[in-house]
């Protein structure tokens, strides 16, 4: 098992994937953050730092999660788009250790994604407090709760668009699909049922990630929901890969 | 050795391969022949566990392909279909694959050497040309210096050259005692270089047979009453057989004797030659395929 996860990982650093998605998502988050501070701040110190106001500012760390969900929908998908799907099941032919491989890896990605980004938002987020005259609040535990849900969060996404890569292997569909929902569908859904949003995969990221909403789980719930999310459509995918033709 | 057993698969009702059933030894190189759309792939994937049959088997040293304790060791494989990520190197595509199969210290410069590609391994494969792909393929196949070798029309792409050097790899890996089996639709393509053909046709076997036993000298004669002239052959208790063409082939006769034996049964000879090994295979696979075109 782990030459498997050490080819998956030899695989991603041998194609250019990661040099533009990786940058992007961490851009992604710390515009997002930075943009939080200067807009919800409004220059009004105690709104930044209130416990809220934090949290406000920091789960916008998460934004970036939703490219290391393509990075991981890639992972899987790609296999199929490029034809190496052939040797790899040649090499393997069990076929869910290769998505159990891609799952470490692809986690493994986005926990490293989320320390980045985390540790680069604190950074972009201290600076700005201090030019908007704040003071941001590193010793509250708000802050340290709140990053390490986005550990979390951008590993779970990276899992959730690997399981989704083997489940629908068409690389765009599963990419447009992807985005779709996280984008209007699951919105749309929440509006017309209010009552089931917060099951629903992306409510249940933002619980992770402490966003100040009304009618979120809790994190610790919100994690359980999404990590549910991820495997059953990681065995629905290992389902198909077994019983479908490559 | 590979053991094909009543092998069906079936796509949308449509039979690709029907109760084929052939086997390819070790030592020798088999040709899996056929027209375009007989089955070879299908067949090849099953084999390779890539496809699951309808029903049937296909064995590789009696084991099906996922139950092979060291499948890249075991097992080297060149499909039509397989690709490459086009921004990955040759070389790290090589390195992958070892990675993948838990091979330590994988040989990657000698083979890469092997296959003509070391001054282009450090490239993009997306750069490569077809032939150049396939070479690389075929060094993946090699990794594992495995036993028995699936190649599905391996000189695809391939100039003369490469054609010819295909045809002595395979030689080598024969006589060093190695599984060989390689399809084609093109009989010239790999005539010279098999021990033993299995030609098939809608997936259904036509022909598996050693090259030897399939043409031990044989003369072939064209008359103008079939019919009598076989009946002639039968009495003499010549070994011979009806071709698909019309003309009848004998076993290890001298021409004049079978003159003779035409010339007392009272029928015209308007054809009378010694076909070769080549021209007979030839024959055969020609019948196979313009059946398959009506
Ligand atoms: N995935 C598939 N879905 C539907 N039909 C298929 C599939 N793969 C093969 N077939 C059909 O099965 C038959 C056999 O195809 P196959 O590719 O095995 O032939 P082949 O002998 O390899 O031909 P060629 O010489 O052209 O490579 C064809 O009629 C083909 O259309
Ligand atoms: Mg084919």
């Amino acid at each position: 098992m782990i030459h498997l996860v050490a080819a998956e990982g030899l695989k991603l650093r041998t194609t250019r994937l990661l040099l533009g998605m990786i940058p992007a998502a961490v851009a992604i988050s710390l515009a997002g953050v930075a943009g939080t501070v200067l807009v919800h701040g409004g220059g009004d110190r105690a709104v930044l730092e209130s416990a809220k106001g934090v949290r406000q500012v920091l789960s916008a760390t998460g934004a970036g999660a939703i490219l290391v969900l393509v990075v991981g929908i890639i992972i899987s998908a790609g296999e199929y788009r490029y034809g190496t799907a052939d040797d790899t099941f040649l090499t393997t032919p069990r076929r869910h250790q290769v998505l159990a491989a891609k799952l470490a890896v692809g986690s493994g990605l986005g926990l490293a994604v989320g320390v980045v980004t985390s540790l680069a938002s604190i950074g972009i987020a201290a600076v700005l407090y201090s030019t908007e005259g704040a003071t941001f609040p590193l010793d509250d535990a708000e802050v340290w709760l709140t990053l390490a849900g986005t550990l979390v969060y951008t590993a779970l996404f990276a899992m959730l668009g690997v399981a989704l890569g083997s489940l629908v292997r068409n690389q765009v569909l599963a990419v447009t699909g992807a985005l779709a929902w996280f984008a209007v569908v699951e919105h749309a859904l929440v509006n017309l049922a209010p009552d089931i949003g917060r099951w629903l995969p992306a409510a249940a990221g933002q619980a992770i990630i402490r966003t100040p909403l009304d009618g979120l789980l809790s994190p610790l719930a919100g994690t359980a929901l999404l990590a549910t999310y991820a495997v059953a459509i990681a065995l629905s995918g290992i389902r198909v890969a077994a019983t479908r033709d490559a | 050795m590979i053991e094909v057993r009543a092998l069906t698969k079936t796509y949308g009702g449509q039979r690709a391969v029907n109760e084929l059933s052939f086997t390819a030894p070790a030592g020798k190189v088999t040709g899996f022949l056929g027209p375009n759309g007989a089955g070879k792939t299908t067949t090849f994937r099953c084999l390779l566990g890539l496809v699951a049959p309808t029903s049937g088997a296909a064995l590789i040293d009696g084991c099906a392909y996922r139950d092979l304790a060291s499948p890249r060791h075991h097992v080297g494989a060149v499909l039509e279909s397989t690709g490459f990520h086009p921004a990955r190197t040759g070389r790290n595509h090589l390195r992958v694959i070892a990675r993948a199969a838990g091979f330590d210290a994988p040989r990657i410069d000698p083979l890469l050497e092997l296959v003509g590609l070391q001054s282009a391994s450090d490239r993009r494969v997306g750069g490569y040309s077809l032939g150049m792909r396939q070479r690389l393929a075929i060094a993946a196949a090699m990794l594992g210096d495995p036993e028995v070798l699936v190649l599905d029309e391996p000189a695809n792409g391939l100039d003369p050259e490469g054609v010819s050097w295909i045809r002595r790899l395979m030689r080598i890996w024969a006589d060093e005692g190695r599984t060989v089996v390689v399809s084609s639709h093109l009989l010239a393509e790999v005539a010279q270089a098999v021990d033993r053909v299995v030609i098939i046709r809608d997936g259904t076997l036509v022909t598996e047979a050693d090259i030897a036993d399939l043409t031990a000298d044989r003369v072939t004669v064209r008359v103008d009453r079939t019919d009598a002239m076989l009946d002639a052959l039968q009495a003499a208790g010549a070994d011979h057989e009806l071709l698909a063409d019309g003309a009848i082939s004998i076993a290890a006769r001298d021409t004049a004797e079978i003159g003779g034996i035409a010339a007392r049964a009272g029928v015209t000879v308007t054809e009378l030659s010694r076909r070769g090994t080549a021209e007979t295979l030839e024959a055969m696979y020609l019948a196979v395929t313009e059946a398959g075109g009506q």
